[in-house]
């Protein structure tokens, strides 16, 4: 399987759809990504068992704020600085490139990277979909260090974060990001094939992908498609009927309400919104929440909808899918539940599907 | 009454009808017109004035002013016609080269507009430390490699929100090279998102013919007239700039045409806070008024397929207006854009012609008295199912422009405004203003001169107060370019929005700052004479 130009948007409207509503605006992810591959060829995605086993795989992407990525506009050399600088301290050359997150901008980032430097993707990710923290990455959860953490500000500038744990990497790596003016291009949790076949989320490459085309190929019912697709279901069709946003120093909150429309009348849908979609309630009742990702669509185009975007009379399908696998076990909610994103409820599983 | 009060004039060049109307200083109407719009732009105006002047209220030698809302420069992108081929300069080297200029733009526009980029060094971080030294020889050879070839130039450089002072050093140094050619530069036109202000600068540079065959048409016109004022054209937040100042800023006359009609529909009804839809001959246009001026959309914006961050009003278009012809089954109907354009007295039902529109539907519905004939009883109800259709399009774009807010009225303006109906789900009430036939033109005639600035201050809180001023006194500085009398310029909306997702705080400043037209004295013709040459 390959990302070329043919098929790299409907990827990207796999990984806008997979980012729950966060991830950040996969549209100049993709301008990159299909620049890239116009220019360098295309990406060869590649599954874990199908490389040497200690083979190192490099998973990479934005840290910091993709709003000033939209300004400070990557030079695209990044991944050859970070390949360079993992290879300088691992000692060791770089067989594959990985998305740390699949989701939004950070899933197209590592496809400009990868096509630019001939090296194949990962069929895997570390999240699965879209989470604001960097150790919220299924290699945490199976013990692997993300340090050291290799970052670069895209001209010729290098930190190595060499941290005691996960959670300080987390710590220290905001940080040189600021410091690195509110952006950056990042690699984590390198680890060889081998660790990665058990430790990273498995296909989400071809996942995206795959709803991705066939989101593309429908010309309408969107949201069941989306929920057939995926095991998930449609939560509601109706109407933003209400939005409020809370945003202060490096967070944001707020909620949004949906009233049904057509068959769903007389139904009313709370969504709790951060950066991501992360809990929906009917009547008071949690019907699902984090770590399943509760998608957006229009009615009108099927196109996904970010939680920055969302506006007021705007008609939209409200669909669950099962969250990955990892992050349904007591130490994944431990680190992705309800509670870690400050809401006091366990977690909900609001589809019977396994994650696939 | 008094003789030497001074007249407004404004004009709005629709796509179906041409509006004119003249007001005196009051903003009170003093005479109407509306005939159909052709190709020929100066030929409208003219005609348009000149109609005008056949009425004995409006006396010619008291119009001090002259103002126009044209659709010239969303329809040349959309064609990819008429546009100048621009020299796109980029300054960010070594960044930005994932994404070169106007790469994702489409292939046709593209071909008519990229005369030749380049990406060369210089611009600065988002806390204003340079990224690298402005490469200057690297400007001069891009500047003797595209030559002649380029006759517009587009500047963009990264965080020029933060600091334009690379941008302003390139421009030096292009039209020192290039001579007389129109430079724009992006921290002029658009907000923070490099690659969607870079396509808004290149929009600009490449209307700038547009601009300059719209200000000689209108000049010309108001000169075949006789009279003797000042011209002015309409921007897309409902104020004017002036016709020297347009030529800088084509870009901000798009949208102008609904802005013009949310203003126009302000003034007659006299309320501020309104949702307002303005249905013309073949499209209707709704937007929301907030203080009496159209609310802002968020960017980007798609203009002929591609992204921009420039400054729009948040309208929603539905392709139905008046003269829609209504046939076939409904749903396809919605998305059909078939009307009768301006023949609307001569192809209608209720004008005893042969067509059915949606005007006609309105007068068998009781809802509209249009026309010199009964609709025919066999049409009413297939007529009454796409009214239907219409109203659930109108209540639907009503609802996702009042962005939540209750209870607002709707105001309803445009040639077409009889189709609407008189109550409506989710508004207070329905108001059809005096004059609301004519809004646009109305709104062009009342409208102030503005000027706007905008820039990031990050990282540093102590300077945040020094900022603010700035921006104001800049907002000021274009307002007077723009037109505005200098003696009643002032401030009218400074904002400070913080950027989210960061770790050291960033503030957005943007200010607004209005005034009154200058109008025409002898003194002032020096201006006029200016725009002239300019012109020629």
């Amino acid at each position: 399987m390959v990302l070329d130009t043919a098929n790299i948007e409907a990827f990207a409207l796999g990984c806008a759809i997979l980012s729950a509503g966060g991830g950040g605006d996969p549209g100049i992810g993709l301008v990159m990504a299909r620049h890239a591959i116009a220019e360098s060829g295309p990406v060869e995605i590649i599954d874990p068992d199908a490389l040497d086993p200690e083979a190192l795989i490099m998973p990479c992407g934005l840290i910091g704020s993709p709003t000033v990525a939209q300004e400070r506009v990557w030079s695209g050399e990044e991944g050859a600085q970070l390949v360079a600088a993992v290879e300088g301290s691992t000692h060791s050359p770089v067989s594959a490139l990985m998305c740390y997150e699949i989701a939004g901008v950070n899933g197209l980032l590592p496809v400009m990277w990868a096509s630019r430097q001939g090296k194949p993707l990962l069929d895997a990710d570390g999240m699965g979909r879209a989470f604001p923290e960097m150790q919220q990455q299924a290699m945490h959860i199976a013990g692997i260090a993300a340090s050291p953490v290799l970052l670069t500000d895209g001209r010729g500038n290098v930190i190595v974060v060499n941290a005691a744990g996960n959670r300080d990497a987390e710590r220290l790596v905001r940080s040189c990001a600021a410091t690195f003016g509110g952006t950056c291009a990042g690699a984590l949790y390198t680890m060889t094939a081998r660790s990665a076949a058990k430790a990273a989320i498995r296909g989400s490459v071809s996942k995206a992908l795959r709803i991705g085309q066939m989101m593309t190929k429908r010309r309408s019912g969107w949201p069941e498609a989306l929920a057939d697709e995926t095991a998930g279901r449609v939560l509601i069709k109706g109407r933003v009927t209400e939005i409020e946003r809370r945003t202060g120093a490096g967070f944001s909150r707020g909620h949004a309400v949906v009233d049904g429309t057509g068959a769903c009348s007389g139904r009313r849908l709370r969504l709790e919104l951060q950066n991501e979609v992360l809990v929906a309630l009917e009547d008071g009742e949690v019907l699902v929440t984090v770590p399943d990702i509760i998608a957006m669509l229009t009615l009108a185009d099927g196109h996904p909808v970010g939680t920055e975007r969302l506006r007021h009379g705007q008609r939209v399908g409200v669909v669950a899918l099962p969250g990955p696998d990892v992050w349904r076990t007591e130490e994944g909610l431990q680190v992705v539940g309800p509670r870690s994103f400050g809401y006091d409820m366990d977690y909900v599983r609001g589809v019977t599907g396994a994650d696939h | 009454m008094p003789t030497t009060e001074e007249l407004r004039l404004g004009v709005d060049v629709g796509g179906t009808n041409t509006d004119a109307v003249v007001v005196d200083s009051a903003g009170m109407l003093v005479a109407k017109v509306k005939i159909p719009t052709t190709d020929d732009l100066c030929g409208d105006v003219e005609q348009g004035i000149a109609r005008l002047l056949e009425d004995p209220a409006v006396d010619p030698m008291r119009v001090r002013c002259a103002t126009l809302g044209a659709r010239r420069a969303t329809n040349a992108i959309r064609t990819a016609s008429g546009l100048r081929r621009v020299a796109v300069l980029r300054i960010g080297a070594p960044l930005t080269f994932a994404i070169p200029p106007l790469v994702a733009w489409p292939p046709e526009l593209r071909s008519a507009v990229h005369a030749g980029s380049a990406t060369v060094a210089g611009g600065c971080e988002f806390d204003g430390e340079p990224l690298a030294a402005l490469d200057e020889a690297g400007i001069v050879a891009f500047a003797s490699a595209v030559g002649s070839g380029a006759a517009a130039v587009a500047i963009t450089s990264v965080f020029s929100l933060v600091n334009p002072a690379d941008e302003l050093r390139a421009a030096e140094i292009m039209r020192r090279k290039l001579g007389d050619v129109p430079v724009s530069m992006s921290h002029e036109i658009g907000v923070m998102g490099l690659v969607e202000r870079e396509n808004a600068t290149v929009l600009n540079a490449a209307l700038s013919g547009v601009a300059a065959e719209v200000g000689r048409s209108f000049q010309t016109a108001v000169e075949r007239t006789g009279l003797e004022a000042e011209c002015y054209i309409t921007q897309n937040d409902g104020t004017l700039m002036a016709l020297e100042y347009s030529l800088r800023f084509p870009m901000l006359t798009i949208g102008s045409g609904p802005a013009n009609g949310m203003r126009g529909g302000a003034h007659s009804s006299g309320v501020t806070d309104a949702i307002v839809a303005d249905i013309g001959g073949a499209t209707t246009a709704v937007g929301r008024l907030v203080n009496g001026f159209p609310w802002e959309s968020l960017p980007p914006n798609s203009i002929g397929g591609v992204d921009t961050n420039f400054r729009l009003p948040d309208v929603l278009s539905i392709p139905v207006g008046g003269g829609s012809v209504v046939l076939g089954a409904a749903e396809q109907w919605a998305n059909g854009r078939m009307n009768v354009g301006n023949s609307l007295v001569t192809e209608a039902l209720c004008f005893g012609g042969p067509t059915p529109t949606i005007t006609d539907a309105a007068v068998a519905a009781g809802r509209a008295t249009t026309g010199t004939c009964p609709v025919p009883a066999k049409w009413h109800a297939g007529l009454a199912q796409h009214l239907e259709l219409w109203d659930g399009l109108l209540a639907e774009a009503v609802d996702r422009v009042r962005l939540g807010a209750d209870d607002l009225p709707l105001i309803v303006v445009g040639g077409g405004g009889d189709i609407a109906p008189d109550s409506f789900p989710g508004v207070r009430e329905v108001i059809r203003p005096p004059h609301f036939e004519v809004a646009n033109a109305l709104g062009a005639a009342i409208a102030p001169v503005s000027g706007h600035a905008e820039r990031i201050c990050a990282s540093r809180p102590d300077r945040l107060r020094a900022a603010v001023d700035e921006v104001s006194t800049e907002a000021v500085g274009r307002a007077i370019q723009a037109g505005a009398d200098p003696a009643h310029v002032r401030v009218v909306d400074v904002e400070e929005i913080p950027l989210t997702y960061l770790r050291d705080p960033a503030v957005r400043i943007r200010a607004r700052a209005v005034g009154p037209p200058v109008t025409f004295t002898p003194k002032s013709s020096g201006s006029a004479e200016r725009a002239r040459r300019h012109l020629a």
